[in-house]
Parts: structure tokens; sequence; C-alpha cells
């Protein structure tokens, strides 16, 4: 049995060209890029999360891991797409309108796509009518709705109120989070969860599709 | 005891005395704000109108733009990187592309002009507006600059583990800028230097003490040592959870630190009892939810909390957890001016 830990180590320490080789290495010996995901990178980025949660790791170790992460998951991609559903779940994610703050929302997505899911970046200052747009497009479990600034978290109902109008508001589960928003704001927009952190985020998603 | 001017209330409190109350200014004041309290205001009458103690003028605002698509409201700034405005925001626009993308950018690197002199007009305005009445404080941010402007986040942040002497530098490059930059802004009659540039998050430091320690304090302690060369006291703001950042910023000799965010947490009380003997505290009134939409009951109770906590002795200005953004309701803005005045006069009578 091929041992995956030199890859989850290789992902933590943020060594980007040793997990491409441990990855290579893994796929030649025929080990399932599901396998390679779930025991390899998975481990690495709860790892990731959870030390940077405790404040053990901070920005700088987190972004090379998410780098060395991400040139691992690009080698497997090619297997998990073929063999169809393997991913956790489809997120589209975006900082919501008016507001220009990026970091919290990517380092969600870091979590999602080290967690097996396949994840829409919208980017930042995303109208409500796009996240609409996206929506109507694709397949979508969830919808993550960022926002750093006060000013900028009636866009959160705003688009959620889009969302109904278009029909669209029971095909998707809403996520919110950000440095002003709490729980209460979540429950008073109708909004499915109310995610604390990166860390959170992941496991409210989960919660959310396995419902 | 005798009523001091604007000046003298903040100088007291920044060297950790007791005022005849305690004062109150903020870093950013939403143009909507001041135009609900006192229409057609520019900043300078609104200051005076609400009798705020501290008149504040940005780095970024001295900044000049090239504008490259009016419509989707993309600049240049000074620096050389390509930014978008929201629209909606305080004017600090984000980044879309930055200035050095390679170490051969940095060799053919030609910095701003920090004597520029159009720089310093609203300086020199307000010089003659407030000068030995009201404090005229001037922000910089060298490394929001080297962050947001010459680098970008991941990059720089990146490059702190796999080319930190990259960012040795990029941190050499605005040192001689800065030094520059401060010195003009001191010549020109600004009374305190605050340094802004956000270096922690709601969980803490953004980067880890080594690398603050690094790449961030020495800059911002030249910063600090020339201030005080020049009598001028220096303070320090930055957003998020900074316990683990304290020792390091009394290190570097800043007078006093901003804004003891209650959203990432900092509690006023313990910042003051560790602190207060070495720094001005300033701050902590919550700007996310209870200026925006709490009741003016709230925000008179949070501010005599603050003040009971904080400004025993002197030493603390009452201020928001980061600025008057434009969702502040405008009403409990200026309840928290009267709730100030009213519960910061010294002696103080909250037990």
């Amino acid at each position: 049995m091929f041992n995956l830990d030199e890859l989850t180590n290789s992902v933590v320490d943020g060594q980007v060209a040793k997990a491409v080789e441990t990855t290579q290495k893994a796929l030649s010996a025929q080990v399932p890029a599901k396998e390679i995901l779930d025991n390899g990178l998975l481990p690495a980025m709860n790892r990731v999360g959870s030390d940077f949660e405790s404040g053990e790791i901070f920005l700088p170790e987190l972004l090379m891991a998410g780098d060395a992460m991400k040139a691992s998951i690009e080698l497997l991609k090619p297997e998990l797409t073929s063999k169809g559903a393997t991913y956790a779940g489809k997120c589209v994610i975006g900082t919501v309108e008016g507001d220009l703050h990026d970091i919290g929302k990517n380092i969600v997505i870091l979590m999602l796509e080290g967690n097996g899911w396949e994840v829409t970046d919208l980017g930042i200052d995303v109208p409500p009518q796009r996240f609409c747009d996206e929506i109507k497009k694709g397949s979508y479990d969830i919808v993550g709705l960022s926002s750093l600034l006060t000013f900028t978290m009636p866009k959160m109902p705003e688009t959620i109120n889009i969302l109904k109008e278009a029909g669209l508001r029971d095909k998707v589960k809403v996520i919110v989070g950000g440095v002003p928003l709490n729980q209460s704001f979540a429950d008073q927009i109708g909004a499915d969860a109310y995610a604390r952190d990166a860390v959170e985020a992941v496991v409210k998603a989960r919660e959310l599709v396995n419902k | 005891m005798q009523t001091l001017t604007s000046l003298e209330r903040i100088m007291k409190a920044v060297h950790l005395q007791e005022p005849d109350m305690v004062p109150t200014f903020e870093i950013d004041i939403d143009e909507r704000v001041i135009e609900a309290l006192k229409p057609g205001a520019v900043y300078e009458d609104f200051i005076d109108y609400m009798d705020i103690d501290a008149a504040c003028y940005h780095e970024t605002r001295t900044d000049s733009y090239e504008v490259l698509d009016k419509e989707k409201r993309i600049v240049r700034d000074q620096w050389g990187a390509v930014k978008k405005f929201s629209g909606v925001s305080f004017g600090i626009p984000m980044l879309l592309e930055p200035a050095i993308k390679s170490k051969d950018d940095l060799k053919k690197y030609k910095l701003p002009d920090p004597d520029r002199p159009e720089r310093f007009n609203r300086i020199k305005d307000a010089v003659k507006r407030f000068k030995g009445k009201r404090a005229i404080i001037a922000t910089v941010r060298p490394f929001a600059t080297m962050r947001d402007s010459l680098r970008g986040q991941d990059e720089l942040f990146k490059d702190m583990i796999r080319d930190p002497e990259f960012v040795d530098s990029l941190d050499h490059l605005l040192r001689g800028y800065y030094g520059r930059l401060v010195k003009n802004l001191i010549d020109a009659g600004v009374d305190i230097v605050l340094e802004t540039a956000d270096i922690a998050f709601t969980n803490g430091p953004m980067v880890a003490l080594k690398h603050q320690s690094r790449f961030i304090f020495p800059a911002l302690k030249e910063i600090v040592d020339y201030c005080h060369s020049r009598g001028i006291p220096c303070l320090k703001h930055t957003d998020g959870n900074i316990w683990a950042l304290m020792d390091l910023i009394v290190e570097a000799g800043f007078d006093g630190i901003h804004p003891i965010d209650p959203v990432a947490g900092m509690d006023i009380g313990e910042a003051k009892d560790k602190y207060g003997e070495k720094l001005c505290i300033m701050g902590n009134v919550d700007c996310g939810n209870l200026l925006s939409w709490g009741s003016k009951e709230e925000v008179r109770d949070t501010v005599k909390d603050c003040i009971r906590k904080a400004g025993k002795g002197g030493g603390y200005i009452c201020m928001s957890g980061n600025s008057i953004h434009g969702a502040v309701s405008p009403d409990n803005y200026a309840e928290m001016i009267r709730a100030i005045r009213e519960y910061g006069k010294y002696p103080l009578s909250l037990a």
C-alpha cells in the first residue's frame, strides 16, 4: 500500500515541488486520485486549517500550503473529472458588491478545495445578479457570500432575494461569512448557515449537502 | 480643571496624562455621515462643528491616480499598481496588478516622489486652520504599500518564506521613501504621525512574529525614532487581535495603539491594565454592529464602559473600533460624541 504521509507533510510544509513529485509517484503507483485526495491532501489541509486557527501558522505558511495543494490537485484533476462525481460538492463563492476584500474568502476556497470541493470563485465586488446568473448556469450545492465591511452586508439579503425572485433559492444553500457577521444576522436574512472561519465553512458546507 | 484646547487634550492623553476630558477623533469619517449631520460641510467644517479634537489626513488621499478605465473605476496608483475602487468604500482601492511582479521589475523600479509639493497641500491648509487648536494627524502605511501596491498580498506573504531577501529589498526601498515623507509631513506642521497598516486579523497576527520582526517592525521603529527625534508622537493602528503583537508595538516605541478592535475580541480593560502605562489606549467603540445598528442607549452604555475601563488617569482617546464608515448611523455617531463629552470629564464620575 502506498504511503501518502510524505504528500501530506509536503503540503503542510508548503513544498510545492515535493508535493508534485509525491503526487506523480502515487499516480504512477496506480493509487486512485480519489484516494490521494482523501488520504493525502485532505488530512494536510485539515492540519493546516487547524494550525492556522490555533495560531501555530500564519498566512504565509497557509498560502504556501495552498500552492502545494493546488499543484497536487492539478495532477489529480484529469482522473477526478473523468470518473464523474467525485467532488464533495460544488460551491460558488464571492465577496459581495462594494466590498473588495478577499483574504477570508480565499482561505475558505483553499479549505474547501483541500476538502474535495469544486469551487467557482467569482472574485470581489460581485453584484447580486452575478451570483444569480452563475447559479442559473451551474448545478451548485452552495453559494458562499463574504463581506468584511458593515455597509456591504445588506448586499447579502439582496442576493438572497434575487435568488428567490429567480426561483433558485431552494436549489442552493447559502452560507455567509465575514468579520462583522454573526449567527443572528444570518438568521435574520434567511441564510442557511453562518461560518465563523474557513474551517467552520467546510464543516457547515458538508452538513448542508448531507441534510 | 482648566479647559484645554483640543490639541492639548490629545497631547496629554498621548503622553499618558490626564486631560480635562477624554478626547476623541476618528481616523476616517465617511462623507455620508458628515453630510447627514452637517449638510454641505467639508471635513474641516465638520471637525469644528462637532468639536472633534483632531483632524486626520491620509497618505493614500495624497496619492495621484492615473485613471485607466473611468467606468470600471480602474486606476494606476502612484506606485505603479493597477487598482479598482469599489465606489462605496473609503477610497482605498483593491489591488488588481502589483507594481513589482519580479526581481527584474524591482531592479527597474522608480519610487514616486515623496517631495512632490501638492502632496502636502491639504496638510498645509489644515495647519493654517487648526494649528495650535486641534491636533493635526498624518497617516503613513509602509507595510501596506509593500503589500497592497508593490507586491500584492499573496505574493508578498509567500516571498517571506520562499525569498526573504526579496522582501528585505522591498523593505529597504520603502524606508528611504517613508523617511523622507515623514520628514516632509512634520516640516509641514503635523502634530502626530499615525501608522495605519493592518498587521493582524480577527484571530491574530497576519504573519509570524519572526516575520513581523524582520519585515515590518524595523521600518516602523525607524519612523517612530525619527518622529521622536522631532518631538512628535507616533501612534499605531491595526485591526485585529493584537495581543501577540503588543510587546513588539511597545518595543518599537509607539506612543499609542488603536483601535483595540472589539470585533476581534480585544478587551479594552485588559489593554489598559497590561499596557496603559506604556501606550495611550485608543478606540474600542464597536462600529461593526453597535454604531451601525445599535440603539442610542447601547451606544451611550458602550462609551461609558470604555471610559470606565480605559479612562482612569488619562491616556485614553475614545474612538470607534475602526472608523466612522458609511454604514454608521449618523445619529449614533453624534450620540457617541455627546456621551464622550458627558461621561468623559475628569475627574471621572464613573465608578
